[in-house]
């Protein structure tokens, strides 16, 4: 248990650390035209006396603007990142189907991935705690694929989605009760930033 | 008529598919084995020797315990009148005298009780570390001489220890004792099996975030295999060749692909709609059992090794999993589901004449045959955590062979062939 909320901090922090990289990049290439013209623009209209510091202030400004911009769009992507990882999906014992309410679940999901079309996702599927070790990999392979395929047919490019199986082995709530098992009979989704 | 035809296929669709899960009542069975009074009398012990281990009676009396074949008649010194009225009609003794270089010269004799005949005595020179594995060198050769079958004395488990939360590959001897760790990963490891002459493991680890098959050589390195498929595990070492069966599931779908572990290639050994796992060789490695969920929930069939001729073996419960084939040939173990626990079965190949060897006593799981077939050692929860338990193969004298922490999955290891040179070398 412990280890997997570690694997689930590791791969926010990840996730971050790979919002923070790609999206320092398409500013470097957007604004630069963006500016170019505007700094330019005033310059014949306005008289040539003080272009120094105006265009140091200006400049100061637009980064700053800049910098709150990535921290809003971080903050943004960090928050659907975790709904995303929150969401998960759960099943009745040993089924594999879909109940009305992963349904909903994964529509909501499903909406978030077109709008985001650099997230890609991993989804893991598991079972509780009764049964094999053997059996509950396929089980759990079966679960992560149903949600695949409802996404796929959502719409999510196939290429987006990876699946895996953890069988019985990543609980999310320890316990030999019918509450654990519920919540343990799930797949859940890391999500991951394309370049 | 369309309305009708509608009505037909919305009524008996589901007729269908209970159809498909024929579930029949069958009796269950109680066996009847009896087993051989053995006396076994303290070694005579020189002064002076300062005891770590068990004393020899003490391993000794164990072995037989755990054997499945004898019952001890534990006697202070030697004693005709009980022996007699014990039906003992056999006893092992011997004695214990220290070295020059601190090891123990260990003599060890069995006789017959009436007429105090030597059927066999054996000596052995060693370390006091390695008294244990001198001793059931020779409860190998009482077994042997009694029985006419090797026993499994000197003969190992593998199994999956949780060491600091995280499951790691374990060995020890059959009983326990002398426990080594085989992986260190931060991941987990699991499901682990071994390769012919008891060489290495095969295992399954997730340090790629993924269920995938290892190998490892004891005292060698580690060696990720068919990694041309996605998620592997549930291996399978064929008994004659050493070849791998094992599953792999690609897009939610899994199947048994059979490879060779040296060259790295493997294929996909049968073309079925279902999902498969957990297979099984027969001890000639003719046929092959395996679970499928084309019934639904899982159930154990059976195919020749080419994949062809496919039968279903369980009936009983809707639960039946991760067939064990007897080395004998004649019976498979697996662990049935009830009621949400498990417990563990044998039963003829066809099916029938089923057993039930767990009763009432937490969740019993993967069942696993001593090479003499005798024994069956299982995980159990029965005491609160998960703990590995050897029984008999009637479910008779079920003895706890670890303590603490959780231990789970025991794999049995083959005999080994050169027993006697091992315990020769473990002075070393």
């Amino acid at each position: 248990m412990k280890h997997f909320a570690k694997i689930a901090v590791i791969s926010c922090a990840a996730c971050l650390a790979l919002v923070a990289c790609s999206k320092k990049e398409p500013p470097k290439t957007e604004p630069t035209p963006a500016p170019a013209p505007a700094a330019e623009a005033p310059a014949p209209a306005a008289a040539p006396e003080q272009p120094a510091p105006n265009a140091d202030s200006l400049a100061a400004e637009q980064a700053r603007l800049e910098a709150e911009r990535l921290e809003a769009e971080r903050a943004r992507l960090e928050a659907l990142i975790n709904q995303i990882m929150s969401e998960d999906v759960y099943f009745d014992f040993d089924r594999s189907e879909l109940t009305e309410k992963a349904r909903e679940l994964l529509a909501q999901v499903g909406e978030l991935l077109i709008k985001e079309k650099r997230f890609t996702l991993t989804i893991e599927g598991h079972t509780d705690d009764r049964g094999t070790e053997d059996y509950n990999f396929t089980l759990g392979a079966k679960r992560a694929m149903k949600v695949k395929e409802f996404l796929s047919a959502y719409g999510i490019e196939n290429e987006r989605m990876e699946s895996v199986s953890y069988g019985k082995e990543k609980p999310k709530v320890e316990g030999e009760n019918e509450e654990a098992y519920s919540q343990n009979r799930r797949a859940n989704f890391r999500v991951n930033i394309k370049q | 008529m369309k309305k009708l035809l509608f009505f037909l296929l919305v009524f008996l669709a589901p007729v269908v598919s209970f159809a498909s899960i024929d579930t029949i009542a069958v009796d269950v069975g109680i066996s009847v084995f009896k087993t051989m009074p053995l006396g076994v009398v303290p070694f005579n012990e020189s002064a002076g020797i300062d005891w770590i281990e068990e004393h020899p009676h003490q391993i000794l009396t164990r072995d037989a315990n755990l054997s499945g074949r004898f019952d001890v008649v534990a006697s202070d010194k030697f004693n005709l009148a009980l022996f007699s009225r014990s039906h003992a009609e056999y006893y092992i003794t011997g004695k214990v005298e220290p070295q020059k270089d601190g090891k123990l010269r260990v003599e060890c004799y069995l006789y017959v009780s009436k007429s105090k005949d030597l059927l066999l005595g054996e000596s052995y020179t060693v370390q006091q570390k390695d008294l244990r594995r001198a001793m059931h060198a020779f409860f190998d050769e009482v077994t042997l001489r009694l029985c006419g079958e090797r026993g499994v004395a000197s003969t190992k488990l593998a199994y999956v220890s949780k060491i600091e939360g995280v499951k790691q590959v374990v060995v020890s001897d059959y009983d326990g004792f002398h426990r080594s760790q085989v992986t260190r990963d931060t991941s987990i490891s699991m499901m682990p099996v071994w390769t012919l002459q008891n060489k290495g493991l095969v295992y399954v680890n997730f340090k790629t975030n993924r269920p995938r098959l290892y190998t490892k050589n004891f005292g060698g390195s580690e060696k990720p295999l068919f990694s041309q498929f996605d998620q592997t595990y549930s291996p399978a070492v064929n008994p004659r060749t050493g070849e791998l069966l094992f599953s792999s599931t690609k897009d939610g779908k899994t199947d048994l692909y059979l490879g060779n572990t040296e060259t790295g290639k493997a294929r996909k050994f049968a073309y079925l709609k279902s999902n498969q796992t957990s297979p099984a060789w027969s001890p000639f490695a003719t046929e092959v059992m395996f679970t499928s969920d084309r019934g639904g929930g899982p159930q154990i069939f059976v195919m020749n090794k080419d994949g062809s001729d496919m039968r279903r073996v369980t009936f009983m419960g809707r639960y039946n999993e991760r067939a064990s084939w007897s080395p004998s040939g004649d019976r498979i173990a697996y662990t049935s589901m009830d009621n949400g626990k498990m417990n563990i079965y044998t039963c003829a190949l066809d099916g029938s004449d089923i057993m039930q060897l767990t009763n009432n006593a937490g969740n019993n799981v993967h069942p696993t045959w001593s090479p003499d077939g005798k024994l069956i050692a299982f995980s159990s929860n029965r005491s609160g955590s998960y703990q590995i338990y050897i029984m008999r193969f009637d479910g008779a004298n079920v003895t706890r062979i670890t303590q603490g922490g959780e231990n789970t999955s025991p794999t049995w290891s083959w005999f080994y062939d050169n027993d006697k040179q091992q315990t020769k070398e473990g002075a070393k």
